[in-house]
């Protein structure tokens, strides 16, 4: 096999299967995640009974959701019920593929890898098509389920993502239009030139997105198509064992997905914050302080618990430790750090961005109540619709007049 | 005095400070703020079979039976009040005259923890005072896997049932 | 060609915003709710059938499981029925310890209603605030009567036991934190758009119909109609305490939810006066062992957290009751529920079930 064929086909096919494995398994712990910040946020203990602080929860709740049976209502349609929740999980893991996680490709065992699987040059239609397939898998099973509360989750899932895949693109394109390419790799190359995250010229935009993206992954406060307190669980009322983990499986995927989407185009993927500024470079090592922070904090908890000092000992261990770490990451390991691993340095900041989007929305989820079916219509056809084009229109302003 | 209407009125911001308010979505940075703050607040939930919580003095669990601090038998007179105010029925009393002396004596008293509410009303017109033959205990966990499991007989209801194994 | 029809759809009685087994029979438009029919009677237990084969002091517990959210407040509803019918004077301080239970069960249940209005909007963590202050309640409960929910605390003719030692410091301590903990749920509902959204305007209850329906409580305040019972016809030591009466003006979940947070700070008021007062003294009034009122009837009513409980006792003599009738207030309230829910939408419903604040135990009996 030519070097060319492997790299070319063979590594993006292995980073295709690391994708479809690793992302589950992450889907699964963004769950825990979500469950211990709730829980924290309502004063609780969150799971904590299977495995050290529930930390093997995930697992045994996808091995329930394995084996358990798997219904299918009498009078639903077999065939679109078995094919809906399938309609929804590949759109979202399709999306990731051009999500670039770092900057620069690097070398493994000689082999060139690119910390993307594909870098298409309409990676953003790609994705503003590829994430309005995922609705068709709603609809269908809502429809397919045959009961009236899924119907009207679905009815009311299909008017929300329609409405607000509007501003969705409109919010886009300011970005794109700044950058002059529709390239993810491209919007980051462009912000790094430019010398600021896109979020600076681009707030109305940012923010456009944020909500239409909250609304398009059916979150709070837009969760109407599940509502748990009107309609039970909405479309996925009838869903049972592996289909329901499937529906399940999609909405956390397309978290992550916008949360990346986010991250590249109004954050500067892996870029470092201020990344034109030289006395900061330091951050690009930023992920050393991880190591010394995560181990101040644990050594400070454990302390904590033995003393009984609430939390005091556990905020001084991480003070300590991001001390310490910004103090290795300055040294920079001797010239080493920065040169030889700009790939997990990018990857560092992208997926440091990345979970602070998702902690947004988990955040979100445990204090905002819920829209009303026709507030949300009005919210967005009002609203965010006029707010976008009119970014749009200003940026365009803006590009010309640059020009 | 009269009543006080709360409502605030209900028409459109006029006020600039208002309007600025909206504009920046103040309430909603409050409002994650509170979940915030409460995310370093100790959390009050108790992990059950591990831990329990602190019952008052007075907790009303299931009725027991005393013994006699003294002479060590059961203080119980079998007069039957308890008995009587029962609202659920639950109790049964079996006694006869005792053999020498005046009074009765128990042969059999039995509670169904099937039909008792632990309404406590059995400890009211209990007579032996200070000390009530029958009292509250602090057992709260009434489940079983037989149905006979939850009619106490009296050698249950003077020496307690056992604890329960599932507690580390 | 085209053929529209409205769709009914069953909410309920196993529905996670029906606040117990509440069924709904809904005629939907799409969204829009055209038809409510509740059906209600599964928590049927023939409560008032029961309590006549119980003596006066058996029935107490059973008035706990009518509205088991707050006991106490059944509780002296039933005791001042009993009392007013034989004659009992109640000595001031057992009236001053039944207030503060009273409104501390008011307090409780308030957060109940909170917690559980807020959820069925979609704000969860409200929930998990107010159940840790009611927390603090229950304990409270607890460490007076010895029971959490069903409290058979009072007895007739007073009270069963004198406070526990303590006890009033812990009242004291409540009372002084509970306002900074409410002023939190206000900064994650009273001011937030989308609640506001939610409520302002939905579940409009006229006041005249609200007088017509025979609303009772916060439901019927919130319309703007000045009736409370504490302060109509003043029971227990209600006359002796200074508090207001909130109204709302507008009738709509909004105001109602003002309604009660208003009146969850009155409590506080009327409990710390209370405390400040607290006479010493006899806590049981001289009462037969068997309870025997004269032949007659009574009709005595308390407010309720949820309006106004009545009472009403007929009695020939014996020592039990020859019919005992509760006037429910979540029963009567319920009956706004389809005036409020029709044209509105069906996430209206939910928000307007959280808000007339039923207890299907009390709906049903």
């Amino acid at each position: 096999m030519s070097r060319e064929f492997i790299e070319s086909v063979g590594i993006p096919t292995i980073q295709v299967l690391i994708v479809v494995m690793v992302v589950p398994l992450g889907v699964a712990y963004l769950q825990l995640v979500e469950r211990k910040v709730l829980g924290f946020m309502q004063v609780r203990l969150a799971p904590r009974r299977v495995g050290w602080h529930g930390l093997l929860q995930p697992i045994a709740d996808a091995l329930k959701l394995m084996i358990k049976e798997d219904v299918i209502p009498a009078k639903a349609d077999r065939f679109l019920f078995t094919l809906a929740p399938i309609l929804t999980v590949i759109p979202a893991l399709a999306a990731l593929a051009v999500i670039p996680i770092a900057g620069r490709p690097f070398a493994l065992f000689g082999y060139e890898v690119r910390p993307w699987i594909s870098d298409i040059n309409v990676g953003l239609l790609y994705l503003l098509a590829i994430s309005s397939l995922g609705i068709y898998g709603i609809i269908l099973g809502g429809w397919a389920s045959n009961s009236k509360y899924s119907l009207l989750g679905a009815l009311r899932s299909s008017a929300q993502m329609i409405s607000y895949e509007v501003p969705l693109g409109f919010a886009l394109i300011g970005a794109m239009m700044l950058s002059g390419s529709a390239s993810m790799v491209q919007i980051v190359e462009a912000q790094r030139i430019a010398g600021w995250w896109y979020v600076a010229p681009q707030f109305l935009g940012f923010f456009c997105y944020l909500i239409s993206a909250l609304a398009e992954t059916n979150r709070v406060p837009f969760d109407l198509p599940e509502a748990e307190a009107e309609l039970v669980a909405g479309f996925h009322t009838e869903y049972s064992g592996m289909k329901f983990a499937l529906f399940f499986l999609a909405e956390y995927t397309n978290m992550i997905v916008v949360s990346s989407i986010v991250t590249v185009l109004f954050f500067g993927g892996w870029l470092r914050p201020f990344p034109n500024v030289e006395a900061l470079v330091w951050l690009e090592n930023g992920w050393l302080v991880v190591g010394p922070l995560v181990a101040g904090l644990f050594a400070g908890w454990l302390l904590d618990q033995k003393l009984g000092t609430g939390l005091r000992l556990m905020f001084a261990g991480g003070v300590l430790g991001s001390v310490l770490g910004v103090a290795l990451a300055a040294t920079d390991l001797g010239g080493w750090a920065s040169f030889q691993l700009p790939a997990v340095s990018g990857a560092f900041w992208f997926f440091l961005k990345v979970s602070f989007f998702l902690f947004l929305y988990i955040w979100l989820r445990g204090t905002y109540p819920r829209y009303r079916y026709d507030q949300l219509m009005s919210l967005g056809w009002k609203w965010l619709i006029p707010l976008s084009i009119l970014n749009v229109v200003g940026t365009g302003l803006a590009v010309l007049l640059a020009a | 005095m009269k009543g006080e209407t709360v409502t605030t009125p209900r028409t459109a911001a006029t006020d600039v400070s208002e309007i600025l308010r909206r504009l920046l979505l103040l309430e909603l940075w409050v409002g994650l703020w509170v979940t915030l703050k409460n995310q370093f607040r100790p959390h009050i939930t108790v992990e059950y079979p591990k831990e329990t919580v602190d019952l008052s003095p007075r907790f009303r669990g299931m009725p027991r039976l005393r013994y006699h601090p003294e002479n060590g038998e059961e203080l119980c007179i079998a007069c039957h009040l308890c008995e009587v105010i029962c609202p659920d029925d639950c109790i049964h009393i079996v006694s006869e005259k005792k053999p020498e002396g005046k009074g009765k004596r128990l042969v059999s008293f039995e509670i169904n923890y099937e039909r008792c509410c632990l309404c406590g009303l059995c400890v009211d017109p209990c007579p032996t005072k200070p000390l009530t033959a029958i009292y509250m205990s602090h057992d709260y966990e009434l489940a079983d896997t037989k149905r006979e499991g939850f009619v106490a007989p009296l050698k249950v209801l003077l020496d307690g049932s056992q604890q329960k194994e599932y507690r580390e | 060609m085209f053929r529209s029809e409205t769709m009914d759809i069953n909410m309920g009685p196993q529905h996670p915003s029906t606040h117990g087994v509440l069924r709904l029979v809904l005629g939907l438009d799409g969204e829009v709710v055209t038809d409510v029919r509740p059906v209600i009677g599964y928590l049927h237990r023939g409560v008032e059938k029961l309590c006549e084969h119980r003596t006066f002091p058996m029935i107490e517990p059973l008035t706990d499981r009518l509205d088991y959210v707050a006991a106490i407040s059944e509780n002296l509803g039933y005791c001042g029925a009993v009392e007013k019918l034989m004659g009992v004077q109640v000595p001031p301080r057992a009236e001053y310890v039944r207030v503060i239970l009273a409104e501390l069960q008011r307090i409780a249940s308030h957060l109940l209603w909170l917690g559980t209005h807020a959820l069925d909007l979609g704000a969860m963590s409200v929930f998990f605030y107010t159940f840790r202050e009611r927390e603090m309640i229950l304990d409270l409960f607890e460490a007076f009567c010895g029971a959490r929910l069903t409290y058979n605390a009072l007895r007739i003719g007073g009270l069963n036991d004198d406070l526990p030692r303590g006890w009033t410091d812990r009242v004291r301590h409540f009372i002084d934190i509970f306002p900074e903990r409410e002023k939190e749920y206000e900064d994650l509902l009273t001011v937030n758009r989308i609640f506001m959204g939610r409520t302002k305007g939905v579940g409009i209850l006229p006041p005249d119909e609200a007088i017509g329906l025979g609303a009772s409580g916060p439901t019927l305040r919130a319309s703007g109609v000045d009736y409370d019972v504490r302060r109509a016809q003043p029971y227990s030591a209600y006359d002796q305490f200074e508090f207001d009466v909130p109204l709302g003006k507008h009738g709509d979940t909004y105001d109602r939810y003002l309604v009660r947070m208003e009146e969850m700070r009155q409590c506080c008021r009327i409990i710390r006066q209370a405390l400040d007062r607290l006479p010493d003294g006899e806590i049981k009034a001289k009462v037969p062992k068997y309870i025997r009122p004269a032949t007659g009837e009574v009709y005595h009513v308390v407010e309720s957290p949820r309006g106004e409980q009545g009472f009403y006792i007929v009695t020939t003599g014996g020592e039990m009751p020859y019919r005992m009738r509760f006037r429910a207030p979540s029963f009567v309230n319920l009956q706004c529920l389809s005036t409020m829910c029709r044209g509105r939408m069906i996430a209206d419903v939910v928000a307007i079930i959280g808000s007339i604040d039923i207890v299907l135990g009390d709906v049903d009996r």
